[in-house]
Parts: C-alpha cells; sequence; structure tokens
C-alpha cells in the first residue's frame, strides 16, 4: 500500500509520452497507453490483498503514506501522500478497470479519428487525475485532482471541436462543475483556516470531537456539498451531464457513467463523519438527490436520443446514491458505485457499439436491431435490466441495499416511498430505449441495411462488462466476499464507521415491493412500446402537456437561461452604467480630460522667444532670493 | 595682494560686481539682437568672477577656491559661447536674421 502512488504515476507518463511523441508512434501509441493502464490495473490486485490482510488482522482505519510537500517555516507544514481504505480501493479498482476496458474499446470506436493520439493522451491523464483524486490523503491534492479531471472531461466531451454543439457542450459542463467547484475551494479554505491541515483524517477527526465551530463547520458543509452537485451532475447543477453527450460514447462511459461523475459521491463518502454532525445535512442530501432521480426518471421517459436516455439514468443512479449517502449508508452507496460503474458503462459502450454500426442515435431511426447485433443487443438488455434493478442482475442487490439503508437510516417515511415509485419509471424508460432500438419494425430501412455488428476489440469489452454487471452485486453476501480473499461480504467490507461493519440480510417487504415493482414497470412498457409501437408519440398520446414537460426536461435549462437573462444581464446592464459612468468616463478619461485641459492652459506659457524666458528666470531668482531671505530674517 | 586689501575695502568690488551684473541682466532682458545677449551674459558671468576672486582674497587668502572657481568659470563661458556663437550663425545663415523676437518657432 506504501507505493500506491505508482498507479497513477503510470498513466501520467502514458500522458506525457504520447503527447510529446503519438505522431510517431506505431498506431499514434494507443498500445503504450494501454499497456500502461492494464498495469496500473494490475497493481490495485497487492493493494487489494493487503487491504483484505489488514482487516482480517482487523483494526483496519486506513494506511496513509505522506513526505513533506512544503513548509512555511514556523507556521505550518503541509505533506501530501496517499491514503488507502476500502473506499479508496473500490474506487481504484472500478477506475483502472473501466478505463482499461474503454481504452481497448477505444481502438475500435475511435478508429481513424484525426487526433486519436491525443484523444488516449487526455484519456491518460484523466485516469491519473481520477487516480491522484480517490487517494488523496489531503483536500489540496484531492482539490487539484478533481480541477484537473474537469478539465480533461471538458477536453473530450470538446473532442469534436469542430462542431459548435460539441463546443457548448463542453463549455457548459465547465462552467457548471465550476459553479460548485467555487463551493468546494471555498469550503476547504474554511476547514483549513478552522483546523491548520488539510489532512482529511485529521479535519474528520476534529469535526468529530467538535473542534470547529458549529457555524463554519455548516458552511464548510455546504461549500463542500455543492462542489459534490456540481461533480455528480445533482439537482440544481445537473443540467450539464446531459449536454456531454456531445463527447465520443468511450468519454461517455468512462468520465459521465463510471468514474468522474462518482467522485462527488467519493467526496460525500469520503467527509461523511463531518457531514454527519451537521444538523440538517443528511436530509440536504437525501433531498437533493431524490429530486434528481425523480427528475432524471421523468425525462428519461421522453427523450429521443439513445445515449440521452442513459446519460439520465445516470442521474437517476446518481440521485440514489446521495441518497444512500444521506441515510449514511456508505456500504450502500459504494455498492451502488460499485455496480452502477459496470452496467452503466455496459449501457453507453452497448450505446456507443449501436451508434458505431448505424451512425444514428435517434431511437425514432433505429428499430429492429435484435438481428443485426447479436452480441450489443442482449448486453444493452442486460445493462438495462440491471439499471431497472431486476432480480439477479447486480443492480437489484445494490438497490435493495440502498433500500434497506434508507429505511434504517431514521429519515421520513416519504424517502422510501418517492425511492420506490422511482424503480418502476427507471424500469419503464429503460425498457423503452432497449424495445425502440432492437425491437420492432426498423425505421428508418437504410440505417437498418448498413447496421453490422461491431468488431471484437469493442464487442468483447462488452461482453466482460455484461458478465460483471450480472454476477457483481453478488458481493454482498458473505460467501462470495470469502471466496475473493476478504474476510466477509460488502457490507461487512465498506460500512459507515459510525454503525459498524454489517451483514447481509432480507428485508423481505422492501425485496418483494421493489421487485414488484420492477417488473409492474417493466410489464408495462413491453404493453406500450411492445409490438407495432410507433415511438415516442404514443407515449405522447397519455398527456400531451405532461409529454412536452418531460420532453424538455422540466424546462430547467429554460428557467437558467431566463434567470441569465433577467437577473444575470439586468446586474450586468446596472454594473455596466456604473462602469461606463464612474469607472471608465470619470475614472480613465477623466484623468486624461483633466490632463489636457491643464496642458490646454498651460501651453501659452511657451511663447518661444527668450526675452520672456529670460525674464522668467531673473523674476525666479528675485523671487528664490526673497523668500531665502526673508527665512532668515 | 596684501597692499589692494589694505588699500580697497572688499566692498567696493562686491559693488562694481553688482553694477557689471545688473548691466548684464539689463542687456538680456532689452536686446534683441542674440549677439548682444551673448555679450551681456559675459558680463554677467564677469561679475560673478570679480565676486569670487575678491572674496577669496579677502576672506581666505590662504585657499585659492573662489581663484580656481573664476577660472572654471571663464573656461565655461569661452565654450559656451563657441557653441552659442556657432548657433546663432546657423540661425542666421538659415533665416537671414539674428533677432531673437524673429525666432520663435518652439512655441504653441
Amino acid at each position: 500500500m506504501a507505493d500506491a502512488w505508482v498507479l497513477p504515476a503510470l498513466p501520467v507518463a502514458g500522458f506525457v509520452l504520447l503527447l510529446l511523441f503519438s505522431p510517431w508512434l506505431p498506431r499514434k501509441g494507443d498500445w503504450l497507453a494501454i499497456l500502461l493502464m492494464g498495469t496500473s490495473f494490475g497493481l490495485v490486485f497487492p493493494i487489494a490483498n493487503d487491504v483484505a490482510d489488514s482487516i482480517g488482522r482487523g483494526g483496519f482505519h486506513g494506511v496513509e503514506v505522506s513526505r513533506e510537500w512544503f513548509n512555511v517555516q514556523g507556521y505550518i507544514e503541509i505533506r501530501m501522500g496517499t491514503f488507502v481504505d476500502q473506499i479508496t480501493l473500490v474506487m481504484l479498482f472500478v477506475v483502472t478497470f473501466v478505463a482499461l476496458l474503454v481504452m481497448i474499446y477505444s481502438t475500435g470506436y475511435m478508429h481513424g479519428e484525426r487526433r486519436y493520439g491525443w484523444f488516449y493522451a487526455i484519456v491518460s491523464l484523466f485516469v491519473a487525475s481520477m487516480l491522484t483524486l480517490v487517494l488523496a490523503d489531503n483536500l489540496l491534492l484531492l482539490y487539484f485532482s478533481w480541477e484537473l479531471v474537469g478539465l480533461c472531461s471538458m477536453l473530450l466531451i470538446g473532442y469534436y471541436n469542430d462542431k459548435q454543439s460539441a463546443a457548448e457542450a463542453a463549455k457548459k459542463a465547465f462552467v457548471t462543475t465550476r459553479v460548485g467547484d467555487v463551493g468546494l475551494l471555498i469550503g476547504i479554505i474554511i476547514l483549513f483556516t478552522q483546523t491548520h491541515t488539510f489532512n482529511i483524517q485529521e479535519i474528520l477527526r476534529t469535526a468529530e470531537e467538535g473542534g470547529i465551530r458549529r457555524e463554519w463547520l455548516t458552511a464548510a458543509a455546504v461549500c463542500m456539498l455543492s462542489g459534490a452537485v456540481g461533480k455528480s451532475a445533482q439537482f440544481p447543477l445537473h443540467v450539464w451531464l446531459p449536454d456531454a453527450m456531445e463527447g465520443p460514447t468511450p468519454v461517455s462511459a468512462l468520465i459521465h457513467a463510471a468514474t468522474m461523475v462518482v467522485a462527488g459521491v467519493y467526496l460525500v463518502a469520503r467527509m461523511l463523519p463531518l457531514f454527519e454532525v451537521v444538523r440538517g445535512m443528511p436530509e440536504l442530501i437525501t433531498a437533493l438527490g431524490l429530486t434528481t432521480t425523480m427528475l432524471a426518471a421523468f425525462i428519461g421517459l421522453a427523450q429521443r436520443d439513445i445515449k440521452r436516455v442513459v446519460a439520465y439514468s445516470t442521474l437517476n443512479s446518481l440521485g440514489l446514491m446521495f441518497v444512500a449517502l444521506g441515510s449514511g449508508a456508505v456500504g450502500a452507496a459504494m455498492l451502488y458505485l460499485f455496480t452502477h460503474a459496470f452496467f452503466k458503462a455496459l449501457l453507453f459502450l452497448a450505446c456507443g457499439s449501436v451508434i458505431h454500426a448505424t451512425e444514428e442515435q435517434e431511437v425514432d431511426k433505429l428499430g429492429g436491431l435484435w438481428s443485426k447485433m447479436p452480441i450489443t443487443a442482449p448486453m444493452f438488455i442486460i445493462g438495462a435490466l440491471a439499471m431497472a434493478g431486476l432480480i439477479p442482475l447486480s443492480g437489484y442487490w445494490a438497490k435493495d441495499e440502498i433500500l434497506v439503508g434508507v429505511r434504517h437510516g431514521g429519515l421520513s417515511d416519504v424517502v422510501i416511498i418517492t425511492v420506490l415509485i422511482s424503480l418502476p419509471i427507471t424500469a419503464l424508460y429503460m425498457i423503452r430505449v432497449v424495445l425502440l432500438t432492437f425491437f420492432g419494425p426498423a425505421k428508418d430501412a437504410h440505417v437498418h441495411e448498413h447496421a453490422h455488428e461491431s468488431e471484437p476489440p469493442m464487442s468483447w469489452p462488452l461482453v466482460l462488462l455484461g458478465a460483471l454487471a450480472v454476477v457483481s452485486g453478488f458481493v454482498v453476501f458473505e460467501g462470495v466476499g470469502k471466496a475473493l480473499g476478504f474476510h466477509s461480504g460488502w457490507l461487512g467490507f465498506i460500512y459507515n464507521p459510525a454503525e459498524g461493519p454489517e451483514t447481509y440480510r432480507v428485508n423481505w417487504g422492501l425485496a418483494v415491493s421493489s421487485v414488484a415493482l420492477v417488473v409492474a414497470g417493466l410489464v408495462a412498457g413491453l404493453w406500450v412500446w411492445g409490438g407495432e409501437a410507433e415511438p415516442s408519440k404514443r407515449a405522447g398520446a397519455f398527456s400531451p402537456l405532461v409529454y412536452r414537460l418531460f420532453l424538455n426536461r422540466f424546462y430547467v435549462d429554460e428557467a437558467y437561461q431566463l434567470a441569465i437573462d433577467y437577473v444575470v444581464l439586468a446586474a450586468g446592464r446596472v454594473i455596466a452604467v456604473f462602469d461606463r459612468a464612474i469607472v471608465n468616463d470619470t475614472g480613465v478619461n477623466g484623468t486624461g480630460e483633466t490632463t489636457w485641459f491643464l496642458g490646454w492652459i498651460g501651453k501659452y506659457q511657451q511663447t518661444g522667444r527668450i526675452p520672456n524666458y529670460a525674464l522668467a528666470i531673473v523674476v525666479g531668482v528675485v523671487v528664490i532670493a526673497a523668500v531665502a531671505f526673508g527665512y532668515r530674517a | 595682494m596684501q597692499g589692494i586689501a589694505q588699500d580697497i575695502p572688499l566692498e567696493h568690488f562686491v559693488v562694481v560686481s553688482s553694477i557689471l551684473f545688473s548691466i548684464g541682466v539689463y542687456g538680456v532682458l532689452a536686446r534683441r539682437n542674440a549677439v548682444l545677449i551673448l555679450m551681456s551674459m559675459e558680463l554677467m558671468l564677469n561679475a560673478v568672477s570679480i565676486n569670487m576672486v575678491a572674496f577669496a582674497v579677502y576672506t581666505a587668502p590662504s585657499l585659492f577656491v573662489g581663484i580656481i572657481f573664476a577660472i572654471f568659470v571663464i573656461t565655461i563661458a569661452a565654450a559656451e559661447v563657441g557653441l552659442a556663437l556657432a548657433i546663432v550663425l546657423r540661425v542666421f545663415r538659415n533665416r537671414g536674421t539674428a533677432n531673437v523676437d524673429e525666432v520663435d518657432t518652439l512655441r504653441w
């Protein structure tokens, strides 16, 4: 565990080498990036082994390795290093594994693109930053890598930089997350001023012991939460994620599904002891998560772009993770994060396979691809069902744990009822996109004719992820955990330190109702969109008004536009008047004009006649002499 | 030197130099011919030199500071007049006049 820093160091090397030499390397150097990524992934296992051993010996609270970073003599010493515990380990595994598969997949998907080498360089940099983010033992390093993943996200969303919409989506993602990031920075600064350290563990200890004044702690928690909300695309900063789908699909799978967007979840999970001592904070986190979940579920029902449906399902999932965190169910949230990484990456990569094969992503033009894509279609369906949470796929177990966690979290029953309501809706829109894409009549004969299964580098990562999407949920069981070399099941491995390790047990009421609701959603979906369904229009026929509301994403973007037009720009106009009248006309031009006027008056002394000057000199001498004598006398 | 100092009081030198200086000032202010202005300036310089030598002899006969300064003044005056006359010459060549009232291009 002491050498965990090697994990991000390898992709950094890949980034530098590819950036400098990729044009001269065979295949633009993609093999180099994949090789380094694979090594990094391989190195997670020794760390996992160490962690499992340490837990087996008991009393494991994470291992911190740090060295001096910089030092202001006599005031503060900042140390930098890595911190590895169970949460970190899960993140390391997810990030390196999905990144490796995405890189392999991209050799097919991105083949022949203009900036192929650059793509691999930036993905390498992204992975390095993400690994640094989850390994960081102090908030300063975390913030650096937090911004770096944001930068990489922006660069990759805008990968097709000759496309106006992609450039604008990149800008939107960057600016929207920046709104949250400013909060995060302020939160970090507040914590530093209160505790005089950036070290996460020390800050958490101080917070739990009540060493931070209540009002400062509340301010810091709210600020840090805003960072997490921006990065994890929670309401009200969720608007950037659907637009981020302008990026290449492998990027959406890696950054906007499996890794970067869960950085916010990671941050909240990491700082949970701090959030939990602030009154009202768990409720706030839960409320944001619930709003996001419901919003995304309804919007997902009406979207026509296959990738956007999956993007809204990501919002849906992220909302659920926040709900779990709000209830203090760290284990459930991390389990959902873990399984979500597989089935959501699977969904995105399968989307990419469809887009690659048909060059079309509107469900209105797809359809009947089942027979044409014998690998992609079943894999997409597995992903969709896992997302819907059908037993026994991985999504079910994670969602079940969240429900149990919420039940035990002691929050109002409204929370659990709302989560239960979202389940059939999730199932409904997932089955909708499956039916419209892979079944029914081919809506565009030309597209259907040219569709084909993708080549092996793209299809076998799908199969691997599909397998994990099926089985990864089983880690909740004691037996599976022990078979994998850990001493317990998932909930005994990652748990809220305030509550201690738990074992898996079935809550029959919740399990039966969740399965029933999901099945009901799927059946309703089959009934609506099955057979000869005319796409989207039939859904709209139920209630055109509601349909328009969903289709237009509850007009949140429009509301922001209005707010910008009428609040930001109006304030801007007032400030512009001040700037024009006071700063420019009075301050800047006024200085110039005054100088000019004085010069205009003063210029008349320059007569050009020597006797005038001579007289002035004489008078001057006389005056000075008179004054000097006056003083003496 | 001692003889002069006993026969003529210091005030006489000061009065002479003052008169000379005033004549110089009057010349600089009243004359319009550049050469005459230069000559008046020389008068002023000479008045200063007289002052310096006189004070040197009367107040600190063992030191030669004032006398050395007078020599400096003479040297610099020579150089200055050389330069100034050259300028006057050029002005006269270019504009056909040495009247300073007519040479006033450098103005607002």
